[in-house]
């Protein structure tokens, strides 16, 4: 049982503002994925509530109780670190076991709790090696052992995969999930890459300049993205942009003028005038080719995946990505018409906001875990 | 065809190797080779390589009136206590340096090791005055002190590199598991920095063991350290060079043996794996 409540959390290295106040819930056994681009505060933000760095201001609650005060030994937290830091002067079994040492736990249990974390992660046959013996994976499993031999109240990962090459860091992206299950524990996971929040996540909480943009399930992100800049950074490719004007607005969605002729966005357009400019989005896989489309655009780049055609566009100037079937035939230079389900396009205000979509996704509440027990 | 460009540049530098080692060991080699040789041979016109060794140099110099012992047993003491106090003082200084944020850190630390810059030459009368007004000429402090004023920049500066080259992942990881920050440094920080411990340890100890400047002026008949002895061999009326040759063997050797252990010490040896 643990929850973990962060109110209103500044944090300032000298005159730098780096946390602009944080506020977060994390319920019990919650998987939470921090993630946003370099330097938003996402990594400041775990290490606060790891207790390495202290909160200039605001109230860090573990389980209910305020624990500013309190150093990181006595949180009850484990960390695993980009790094690993494994102390390299101890053995595989002496590093799962150092927090258990300093607790001063009789040796025959130490020994029994290092073996069983060991098993859960196949470690047994390495507890004698050194680290340096070890290869990146299996230092990455030692330091998540490290982690579970000290049976915390909430385990936090500081983008414990980003030095695992891409292979391996699906396989540790699915064994963590799994380790989420088995040990019914909350987690707090710290990533910039976004396929690892999107699949790992019961929520994500995405940061953006020390600031929290939006929390939500995955889906909800994926589906109503609160503003452009989440809607720009959930999903890969990136979602594509258009500034659009306004001719209609009605009670069934706001009439846009495009370039290949009108369409209506299903989505709230109370304070919008005709004639504001909005910015349409539309994401790479919500764009279909077809040959009775609206758009219109020059083929710049193919990117064959195989399964899938990524299509770069130059559409009047800009640049759109089309996600198209693997076997299509279209080549560079080629002119292709395109078109979108409005249903699934997004609206922005000129201040980033989107406009709430008329009908919520069905699957926008629905969070990992209900799709991962199947999936597992 | 490329295995002649290969092997030129590598005979060249196994010439400049060997170059540069007869330049270095040859002095030392004859040194000790010398110590060992009765004294006619040792001024004989024409250098001799083969001879009857003999200890009576080493016999004489610990022996007798004027022994050595009490010279070794202040060079001893001296460089030992003040390497101690460098090194303890150094190393926790070293790590506050490397770990704090502060503004204008570097130019504190360069501050710091700017002191050991100053020629001795240049501090040496200061000293002495200040010396005499606190009582500290011919007393241990006083050259302890006056050591400590060169190593300990020296070794503050030298472990600030040391802890630089360690992450703070590792210290941040022992808290994280429980520790206090003293025992993370107990633990985690201080096994892994022997290697640069010892690295310090040695080259403070080379400075006090071989210092003779301060050594002159500061000490009296009960401080005299073996630099001292070795100069009062150097007398008007002739030179003992088969006991000066054994002084500088007796000098050279205990840091020879200590800085070919130092070459085992490598800091990246210990800390590789703790991070990829």
């Amino acid at each position: 049982m643990a929850t973990l409540q962060l109110d209103n959390i500044i944090k300032d290295f000298g005159s730098t503002r780096v946390l602009k106040g944080i506020d977060l819930e994390v319920k019990d056994r919650e998987f939470v994925v921090f993630v946003g681009p370099s330097g938003c505060g996402k990594s400041t933000l775990l290490r606060t509530i790891a207790g390495l760095e202290s909160a200039s201001s605001g109230d860090i609650k573990i389980n209910g109780q305020r624990v500013n005060e309190i150093g990181p030994a006595e949180r009850g937290l484990a960390m695993v670190f980009q790094s690993y830091a494994l102390y390299p002067h101890m053995s595989v079994e002496d590093n799962m076991g150092f927090s258990l040492r300093l607790a001063k736990v009789p040796r025959a249990e130490r020994r029994e709790k290092i073996r069983a974390a060991a098993r859960i992660l196949q470690l047994e046959e390495l507890l004698d090696r050194k680290p340096r013996a070890l290869s990146g994976g299996q230092r990455q499993r030692v330091a998540i052992g490290r982690a579970i031999v000290r049976n915390p109240s909430i385990f936090l990962f500081d983008e414990p995969l980003s030095n695992l090459d891409a292979a391996l860091r699906v396989q540790m992206r699915i064994e963590l999930t799994r380790l989420h299950h088995e040990l019914n524990a909350t987690m707090i996971y710290v990533t910039h890459d976004q396929v690892e929040a999107m699949t790992m996540a019961d929520k994500i909480v995405v940061l953006q300049g020390g600031s929290v943009e939006q929390i939500g399930s995955p889906m909800e992100l994926y589906h109503h993205p609160r503003n452009r800049f989440v809607a720009g950074f959930i999903g890969s490719p990136k979602m594509n942009f258009l500034d659009v004007e306004v001719h209609g607005v009605g009670p069934t969605g706001v009439d846009l003028a495009l370039p290949g002729g009108a369409c209506r966005i299903p989505v709230v357009g109370d304070d919008i005038n005709v004639g504001d400019t909005l910015t349409l989005g539309i994401r790479p896989e919500h764009l279909k080719l077809d040959d009775h489309g609206s758009l219109e655009g020059d083929i710049v780049l193919t990117e064959r995946l195989g399964g899938v055609t990524s299509l770069y566009l130059d559409h009047l100037g800009k640049e759109w990505i089309l996600v198209a079937d693997g076997n299509i035939v279209h080549r560079v230079h080629e002119r292709v018409r395109f078109s979108f389900d409005p249903s699934c396009a997004h609206l922005f205000k000129s201040n980033g906001q989107s406009l709430d979509r008329l009908q919520r996704h069905p699957l926008a509440g629905v969070e990992c875990e209900g799709s991962r027990v199947n999936a597992i | 065809m490329t295995a002649p460009k290969r092997w030129l540049p590598f005979t060249v530098k196994t010439v400049l190797l060997v170059l540069l080692l007869l330049w270095t060991l040859v002095p030392i080699v004859w040194m000790v080779l010398s110590s060992f040789k009765p004294n006619s041979v040792i001024t004989a016109n024409t250098p001799r390589i083969f001879f009857t060794p003999t200890l009576e140099h080493y016999a004489s110099l610990f022996s007798g009136g004027n022994s050595l012992w009490p010279y070794l047993m202040n060079s001893l003491s001296i460089a030992g206590v003040s390497t101690l106090i460098a090194v303890v003082l150094g190393c926790m200084a070293g790590f506050g340096l490397s770990r704090i944020r502060l503004k204008g850190k570097k130019h504190l630390a360069f501050w710091i090791i700017s002191t050991r810059m100053a020629p001795i030459a240049a501090v040496i009368v200061p000293m002495y005055l200040l010396f005499r007004y606190l009582y500290l000429l011919d007393t241990y402090a006083g050259l302890i002190v006056a050591y400590l004023s060169f190593n300990l920049p020296f070794a503050i500066w030298l472990m600030t590199a040391f802890f630089d080259d360690l992450p703070p992942d590792l210290e941040e990881a022992a808290m994280i598991d429980g520790a206090t920050k003293f025992q993370a440094f107990r633990y985690v920080v201080l096994p892994l920095m022997t290697p640069g411990l010892v690295t310090t340890a040695i080259l403070c100890f080379i400075f006090a063991w071989n210092d003779y400047a301060f050594a002159q002026t500061f000490s009296g008949p009960s401080t005299q350290t073996i630099p001292i002895a070795a100069a009062q061999l150097l007398t008007q009326t002739g030179i003992d060079w088969g006991k000066l040759l054994a002084i500088g063997t007796v000098v050279v050797c205990p840091m020879a043996i200590a800085g070919l252990l130092v070459k085992r010490w490598m800091v990246q040896g210990l800390t590789l794996g703790a991070v990829k």
